[in-house]
């Protein structure tokens, strides 16, 4: 049998259930109604109590705030985060790109977070922009970045009494913009790998410099250290640099599966873009 | 309404009831007092069952195994041998085999009675690969053998081979690898069993209602006519409902022999993709004499895997034997095939039924000489096409004017092949391929005349005509095509011609919906019916019936497999163009061009959907679908990491129908069914080798597989 | 534990489940209301067999338990079939060839109402993207993306 559900009506109610019985959160129910599928004309069943929070309206929608802050709501789905044109790139073409058009219409960047599967679409870009998740409970709300959130593949540093309430993006300044992510197909696709690129130059200079890696590891993998062997340099500096900027960015990758493939096509796309910066490749997204 | 004539565009039969969603699939019955069942398998390649221990059933439930098959009953499956048992009793020869059967009202009790039966094992060491085989890692799977071989052949054509190599100025060995692939028809497999008077009755998603009744009526003893079998609207087969239905009606039928209600059992997707059966994985090796540019002999060695049971092993290698020429006139040919048994789940029939591995080899092949000899590979396929007349491997010969020369003129126009070819040479990240193939109709050899003995029937009652035939509709356009042949015959309105599915206990026995033989015999088989019937119009009410006859003339030893292995082909040529990411080695594929010749086609926009889902499937199979078998389990087990191809892998496909009527078809049409699948996977191959300037001997290949050949060549 | 009783609309009307929040939609349209053209394919929210429209958008029923539905408009192929876009989608699918083993049919319709409701004279890729969660294996999609611009100039009257 199947531990008990609650559908709780609003915020409020569901931290109360989430802190007395601790039950898990049901969003869009892509991952969880999957894990927990036991066949034809069976109920799913689920190891602890949950909570169905498909319809809380609090947790929906997306604004801007006045410093230029983007907040999700944690139940905003792939569908609405992708057509909406305030969203920054990154996170707008990935959330496009994630599953078919009836999964982005149920799948929530919440539950995406949370799943923390290092296949998982939105986080990767998430944390190339340092983003934050606000996480509340009944006791209050604390923030951290998602990249500190996610633990390892699967886990994460919710609190049993915590809710993904939403996700704050501040504004991230970059002239030079990539993402691609390579799917078990064209289209409805898992990703095998995935990456993100950003670089902010000017007079000549990189001014940032960041990179992403999505299903290359236990969790997404970025690493400031490494990003810093680029920033500051002058674009002119960047072909003498890939060489070692690609060695040790394959040294944070961990990939368990097709390692060759994830490594060398990750190398080759971080080669493509210095090369293309060190050109002088115009303002805009890389293709 | 107007006669239909065979031109006509009509709208199939059955597509605004499947599109309303008013078409009733096996699972959408419900009947009263219906329980369902679960099957509990094998988690074992090899092993003997030392115990099984199950929860206590609650009252309601029943457990069903070997035990509960009658002393007049055997535990066995007859499909073409008897060998594939109904339950595992002992042992167990792979992962998936049928143990026991759960059957009561509730499926969550079902499923946790599954969880929670301990079956103990004394596991041994199974084999799984082709290689494993070869070397009977584990000791024989077969009993009273010494080896893995289930089934072999060989066929000789022209002069012995180490005569023809002494002529050789240049030789060329190579070694190609073909992968499992999994049918995915949207519907799962599913039955449902019941009892009416004294008979069995069967609803049940099947190409082949009347193998279900043989292959399952020796469980309880029983004569054929008490197993009804009602085939249900099937959504995709392609083989994989075959023989396999009998697999899920076995057990069923043990059951109802004890519980006397109706039971149903549905397989998951899951269940489906880990625990059916597969498309044979093949090795062939194939080593080739080449003299003053001219292809003169090929040893062909080729295995396939088998899995555990025979089921339609022996006739897919044959198959798979006579396709390995390809199209091409080689001289001096030795073939020896295979069968190799393995602890994997039995391969078994998938659309193109052992031709498409062989001709995957084959053209790959032909591609590589021509690279060597430096000519462009269509010109040098070109030079070796068999022509009507033309010797086969089993020395019978082509009863048709080959037409591929004609077919490939109009692609490679509407491609522009021979300019992009040039243009994009070997190793520019662009690549243009091509193909070439065939699917002989229908059974190989006598099949037909010495084993099937078809029938068909039409009955006429008022102005309204029935068929009455065991053929299935699976979505390949059957019931449409056949009204089609009969309306036009009889000069009435299609819509006076009805077909419904088959219930074995009322239509005679026309064969297996397979093989590409429906159109081609059930299909001349009801224009002979209707040509008496339209005779004897004014004779109210009466029913025609024909028996399959064979043309004279074309001789066929099945104990040799010397003559003439097909009454006529289909043949197909096709051009894909796509180009790599070199970054990322994703493949896009930017053009796909197919000219196939089917005699005729008795309804163009069945036949070009047809040519499509092939054609597609075909593409999958050359690139994404991979499905691998690690110790005995099948790794991907979703359609979430099985993946087939989407509306947005490829692009709309340019097709041409070439006709060439065919003397013993139906207004001249041949089968098609498999052609359009046998061929466009080296297409894409040999595009994507020019495209990385890089050979490849094995498919699928996914990108990191892409990558893997780049290292390795 | 408890039965929840969980009221929507189906097909335009309003109905009430009673029983346990994570029963699967599609089981309890498929055996609670008797509607069989949702058809299960993978189970996992993959494959579009059993897509629905669930206020006003396409989603999979396979992967949604019934505490997600309260209060939702949810459609079938049942209700939608003699719609005026609907039926012009079914006729288009049946002159166009569309229709193979029919298994995919019912959710690929679906996905079209979607579209076409939304976009007026869509792209054939707009096509191919808004079917890209419908998995078909037998067509190829080529008579399927034609029968949906086959229905879209019908609906337009061109």
């Amino acid at each position: 049998m199947s531990a008990s559900c609650y559908i709780p009506e609003n915020l409020t109610e569901a931290l109360e259930i989430r802190k007395k019985v601790h039950a898990i959160p049901l969003a869009g129910g892509t991952d969880l109604m999957v894990q927990a599928k036991r066949g034809i004309g069976i109920n799913p069943v689920f190891p602890a109590p949950i909570m169905i929070i498909t319809n809380l309206e609090e947790l929906k929608g997306i604004r801007v705030e006045e410093d230029g802050t983007l907040v999700i709501g944690a139940l905003t789905t792939s569908a609405e985060i992708a057509s909406d044109e305030r969203v920054f790139y990154h996170i707008r073409k990935a959330a496009s790109l994630m599953g078919a058009v009836s999964l982005r219409n149920s799948a929530t960047i919440g539950g995406n977070i949370a799943n923390a599967s290092p296949k998982g679409d939105l986080p990767q870009p998430l944390i190339l922009l340092d983003a934050e998740v606000v996480l509340s409970s009944i006791d209050g709300e604390r923030s951290m970045k998602v990249d500190d959130f996610i633990t390892g593949a699967k886990k994460t540093a919710l609190k049993d009494d915590e809710i993904i309430k939403e996700i704050r993006v501040r504004p991230v300044k970059a002239t030079h913009l990539f993402y691609h992510k390579i799917g078990t197909r064209r289209a409805n696709a898992i990703s095998k790998l995935s990456l993100s690129i950003l670089a902010d130059v000017e007079d000549g200079i990189v001014k940032d410099f960041r990179a992403s890696s999505g299903a290359a590891g236990n969790k997404v993998k970025r690493d400031r250290n490494v990003e810093m062997i680029l920033i500051g340099k002058h674009i002119e500096e960047l072909p003498s640099l890939v060489e070692e900027f690609t060695s040790a960015w394959d040294g944070i990758l961990s990939p368990h599966a097709m390692p060759k493939y994830r490594r060398e096509s990750t190398r080759r796309m971080l080669s493509y873009f210095l090369e293309r910066i060190a050109a002088g490749a115009e303002p805009g997204i890389i293709e | 309404m107007a006669a239909t004539r065979i031109d006509d565009k009509i709208r199939r039969s059955d597509a605004l009831s499947k599109a309303r969603g008013e078409a009733k699939y096996v699972s959408d019955y419900f009947f009263d007092g219906m329980l369902y069942a679960m099957m509990l398998r094998s988690t074992e390649a090899r092993a003997d069952i030392v115990g099984i221990t199950h929860p206590v059933l609650p009252e309601g439930y029943y457990f069903i195994t070997a035990d509960d098959i009658p002393e007049n009953g055997v535990n066995s499956l007859h499909m073409i041998g008897k060998d594939w048992r109904c339950f595992a009793s002992g042992d167990v020869k792979y992962v998936g085999e049928t143990i026991g059967l759960f059957v009561g009202p509730s499926r969550a009790v079902l499923k946790s009675l599954v969880e929670n039966t301990k079956v103990e094992y004394a596991v041994k060491e199974a084999a799984v690969s082709i290689d494993d085989a070869i070397a009977v890692k584990g000791g024989a799977i077969l009993p009273e053998k010494d080896n893995d071989v289930m089934c072999q052949l060989y066929c000789q054509k022209g002069r012995e081979m180490d005569d023809v190599f002494k002529d050789a100025d240049m030789t060329l060995s190579e070694t190609f690898e073909t992968g499992f692939q999994e049918h995915v028809h949207l519907e799962t497999n599913g039955a449902i069993v019941t009892e009416e008077g004294d008979s069995y009755v069967f609803y049940i998603s099947a190409q082949c209602p009347f193998y279900v009744r043989k292959s399952v009526a020796g469980l309880l003893g029983l004569p054929l006519d008490k197993v009804i079998v009602r085939q249900t609207v099937t959504g995709g087969a392609f083989g994989g409902k075959e023989h396999f239905p009998d697999v899920l009606a076995g057990p069923l039928l043990v059951a109802e022999s004890k519980i006397h209600k109706p039971i149903k059992l549905i397989f998951d997707r899951e269940e489906d993709m880990e625990f059916s059966v597969k498309r044979h994985p093949s090795k062939v090796i194939y080593k080739s004499a080449i003299k003053d540019g001219k292809l003169i002999g090929t040893k062909g060695t080729i295995y396939y895997n088998c899995g555990a049971y025979l089921s339609a092993s022996y006739v897919v290698l044959q198959r798979g034997v006579f396709h390995a020429n390809g199209v091409y006139d080689i001289p001096n040919t030795y073939l020896e095939g295979y069968g190799m048994a393995t602890n994997t789940f039995p391969s078994d029939a998938f659309r193109g039924f052992g031709a498409p591995q062989t001709l995957f080899a084959i053209e790959m092949h032909m591609s590589h000489i021509a690279r060597r000899l430096g000519i462009d590979p269509a010109d040098f396929k070109k030079s070796m096409f068999i022509k009507k007349g033309g010797e086969t491997v089993t020395n019978g010969h082509v009863v048709e004017e080959v037409m591929l020369n004609d077919m490939f003129d109009n692609i490679a126009k509407e491609s522009d092949y021979y300019r992009k070819s040039r243009e994009y040479g070997y190793g520019s990240g662009r690549g243009i391929g091509v193909s070439f193939y065939n699917h002989g109709g229908a059974f190989t050899g006598n099949g037909e005349q010495a084993i099937i003995k078809a029938h068909a029937r039409l009955k006429k009652s008022g102005e309204k005509v029935t068929i009455e035939v065991g053929s299935t509709e699976m979505g390949q356009g059957f019931q449409t095509s056949l009204r089609k042949i009969a309306a036009t015959v009889l000069e009435i309105p299609i819509e006076d011609v009805d077909y419904p599915n088959p219930d074995t206990s009322i239509v005679p026995d026309s064969g297996p919906t397979a093989a590409s033989r429906s159109t081609m015999v059930v299909g001349k088989l009801i224009e002979r019916c209707a040509i008496e019937m339209k005779e004897r119009w004014n004779e109210g009410d009466f029913s025609v019936e024909k028996e399959y006859e064979h043309p004279e003339g074309f001789p066929w030893d099945q104990e040799t497999f010397r003559g003439d292995a097909y009454l006529g082909y289909g043949w197909g040529a096709a051009i894909v163009e796509l180009e790599i990411d070199r970054r990322t080695n994703e493949v896009l594929v930017k053009g796909v061009w197919t000219s196939h010749e089917i005699g005729k086609a008795i309804d163009e926009l069945i036949v070009h959907g047809q040519i499509n889902g092939g054609v597609i499937q075909s593409l999958g199979y050359a690139s994404m679908e991979k499905m691998e078998n690690k110790n005995g389990h099948f790794k991907q087990t979703s359609m979430s990491d099985y993946v087939i191809p989407t509306s947005m892998d490829f692009p709309k496909q340019y097709y041409h129908i070439q006709e060439n009527p065919y003397q013993f078809g139906p207004f001249g049409a041949k089968g098609m069914g498999e052609l359009v699948f046998n061929g466009v996977d080296a297409a894409y191959v040999d595009a994507l080798e020019r495209a990385i300037g890089k050979e490849v001997y094995k498919i699928p290949l996914p990108p990191e597989d892409i990558e893997e050949a780049l290292e390795n060549a | 534990m408890l039965d929840n009783k969980i009221s929507f609309t189906l097909n335009g009307k309003k109905v009430e489940f009673i029983g346990d929040p994570l029963r699967r939609l599609i089981d309890t349209l498929r055996e609670d209301f008797g509607l069989t053209g949702v058809k299960e394919g993978c189970g996992e929210g993959e494959c579009g067999a059993c897509s629905v429209i669930k206020d006003g958008k396409l989603v999979t029923s396979c992967i949604i338990p019934m505490g997600s539905v309260a209060g939702s408009d949810i459609w079938t192929i049942e209700g939608i079939r003699d719609t005026e876009l609907g039926a012009i989608i079914i006729e288009a699918f049946a002159d166009g060839g569309a229709v193979q083993c029919g298994f995919c049919i019912p959710g690929m319709v679906l996905a079209s109402y979607v579209l076409l409701s939304e976009k007026t004279n869509p792209s054939e890729l707009e096509i191919r993207e808004a079917i890209s969660g419908n998995i078909c294996r037998c067509t190829g999609y080529d008579l399927i993306v034609e029968s949906i611009r086959l229905a879209d100039s019908r609906r337009r009257g061109v």
